[in-house]
């Protein structure tokens, strides 16, 4: 049986002024997923978020959502979004604009509704403040609330946790992996904190000039990323000239010196006591999205 | 949790529903309506107190040069080339304000930017068009009605006479107020195409709904001698010809002209917005 996908692109073009943001974009995000969607600033995120939403019409290409077109009016109705900002009105209630949101939706129970998402977003008391009052992180969860009206099926995200300090994010964080536990919902996420992104993500979509150069899920990463070890000595500086006299991959990061030959542990350190840098802590790593991405981009950027 | 996911395509009444419901509330909780209901109220004040005439002397109001307080909702007979200014200083200016109205009521749909959750949860694009044209249609004809109720106040206050034929002035203001929804359409549309110029979009409602054009247009076809209710057929002309002397086929020629124009407008907007960009 062919698995139908959340979103399914082949082909997408746009261009602005003759200039390509998207040209020929593939991508395939499956239904259940938490579709983490990567890359430079003007590489063509935020176009194919609002091509998918129908707010950019596209040179050509198709888009599918959940094995419909895009442009189908029931499979719209349960799309969710929230695109550079909340798209609120400044001078009503967080209330008010919630209600809007559902009145455009013929939510029945409305009130139940609203009650509902905001508790869905930690907001339950906030429903009386005025938008343009709202701090910038309340702002995102609001617009995650708007978008969570009426049991959406995709939700999409740009740069949700943007600007958000570290209790916001962790906030935004647990709301994006309980909408997609208990409410099944499919989410495709742009972020540019990478250390955040893959604390949640399912799936990943690597997007660069316009074209996605790599998708696989978070297992597959998982399993292509490099092992390495991290240790740390009294005399860091020394001990990291010793380590390159013996290991080609060697560098200084975040406070540790990092060995990328993660089999030899043992080696290292009977190595280390032999020129006489005793190793006060040590341990095996992963390499993460981050550095992966970094990896990744510096190799094409050679290609 | 796995769901079973239902996609059940809404019916255009459905979705139409959805789009008027959240525009009329915008339109009674917010308070921009409220604000043009008022002003329309107080144009006939300013304007039967610009009418008013006073003693030199004394320097107090004696009367006005308004012979009858009618006037002030609609010309006597159907005129569409300027003699006197003051004679279209009539409910028809209820379209210029209303033009601004549309203006700052579609400028904030898209600079907030609630216009992408509209169109992110519409697919179809003539919801937004059908929607906002029945919304400021309705706004610029309860503007028509408090218009009306201040035009009865400047007559009382002012003692002007208010002696008319009663069907003929219903009309008028019935007429007028179907033209609202050509105008709202026309006012949607214009604020489509320049929806990234706020200013612009306000400056063209102005120039449209002033009706510059078709007074020139009315001056050629005056010099030339032709029929000059041909301008009927557009909605300056139109909402000219509700006037003091309208009959049930002014009333007609208004729904027809109105609904006419509101469809062109509707199904012009709805194929640039089906191919333009949201920003």
């Amino acid at each position: 049986m062919e698995t139908i996908n959340a979103i399914e692109i082949r082909g997408l073009t746009k261009s602005f002024k003759g200039m390509y943001a998207l040209n020929g974009l593939n991508m395939n995000v499956p239904v259940g997923s938490i579709y983490g969607f990567i890359g430079e600033n003007g590489s063509g995120k935020s176009t194919t978020e609002k091509l998918i939403c129908g707010l950019l019409v596209p040179d050509s290409g198709t888009i599918k959502l959940f094995g419909r077109d895009y442009q189908d009016p029931g499979v719209r109705v349960r799309v969710g979004a929230l695109i550079e900002n909340a798209g609120c009105f400044p001078g009503s209630s967080v209330y008010m604009n919630l209600k809007m949101q559902a009145l455009n939706l013929n939510i029945e129970n409305i009130e139940e509704e609203i009650s509902r998402v905001l508790k869905i977003v930690r907001m339950e008391d906030s429903r009386n403040i005025k938008f343009k009052s709202c701090s910038l992180g309340m702002k995102q969860r609001i617009g995650i609330a708007m978008a969570l009206l009426k049991d959406p099926a995709l939700l999409i995200l740009d740069e949700p946790i943007n600007g958000l300090d570290t209790d916001g994010m962790r906030i935004m964080r647990e709301i994006l992996v309980d909408i997609t536990k208990n409410y099944g919902c499919t989410v495709l996420i742009s972020s540019h904190i990478l250390g955040e992104l893959e604390k949640i993500a399912t799936h990943y979509g690597v997007i660069r000039q316009g074209r996605l150069i790599m998708e696989l899920s978070a297992k597959e990463m998982d399993s292509r990323s490099k092992m390495f070890i991290s240790l740390k000595t009294k005399d860091m500086k020394n001990t990291l000239d010793v380590l390159k006299r013996r290991y080609p991959k060697v560098k200084e990061e975040e406070g540790y010196l990092r060995v990328y030959d993660e089999e030899n542990v043992e080696e290292i350190v009977e190595y280390l006591l032999k020129n006489n840098h005793v190793v006060s802590e040590i341990k095996k790593n992963k390499v993460g999205l981050e550095e992966y991405y970094i990896e990744l981009m510096s190799q094409k950027e050679e290609e | 949790m796995n769901k079973t996911l239902e996609f059940k395509n809404p019916s255009l009444i459905d979705r139409i529903k959805g789009m008027l419901s959240v525009d009329f509330y915008r339109l009674f909780h917010t308070p921009l309506f409220y604000i043009f209901l008022g002003i329309a109220a107080i144009i006939p004040a300013l304007v039967s107190m610009g009418m008013s005439t006073t003693d030199p002397t004394t320097g107090q109001i004696t009367g006005s040069s308004l012979e009858n307080i009618w006037i002030m909702v609609a010309v006597e007979k159907p005129l569409y080339v300027v003699n006197n200014i003051a004679e279209y200083a009539n409910m028809n200016m209820v379209f210029i304000f209303g033009g601004i109205m549309v203006s700052i009521f579609i400028g904030h749909d898209y600079k907030s930017g609630y216009v992408k959750q509209l169109f992110t949860t519409h697919a179809k694009k003539q919801d937004y068009m059908i929607s906002k044209s029945l919304t400021c249609a309705f706004a610029m004809a309860s503007m028509c009605l408090t218009y009306l109720l201040g035009t009865i106040v400047s007559g009382i206050v002012n003692q002007i006479s208010f002696s008319v034929n009663v069907g003929s002035l219903i009309i008028a203001i019935l007429g007028k107020m179907v033209m609202s929804l050509g105008w709202a359409s026309l006012y949607t549309f214009l604020n489509i195409i320049f929806r990234r110029y706020f200013g612009v979009s306000i400056a063209s409602s102005f120039f449209f709904g002033t009706g510059i054009l078709i007074i020139g247009v009315g001056a050629i076809i005056d010099s030339l001698s032709l029929n000059s209710s041909i301008l009927n057929l557009f909605l300056y002309g139109s909402s000219v010809n509700a006037c003091l002397s309208s009959n049930i086929l002014t009333l007609l020629t208004c729904i027809g002209v109105s609904l006419l124009w509101a469809i062109i407008y509707n199904v012009v907007g709805t194929y640039i917005l089906n191919r333009s960009d949201v920003y």
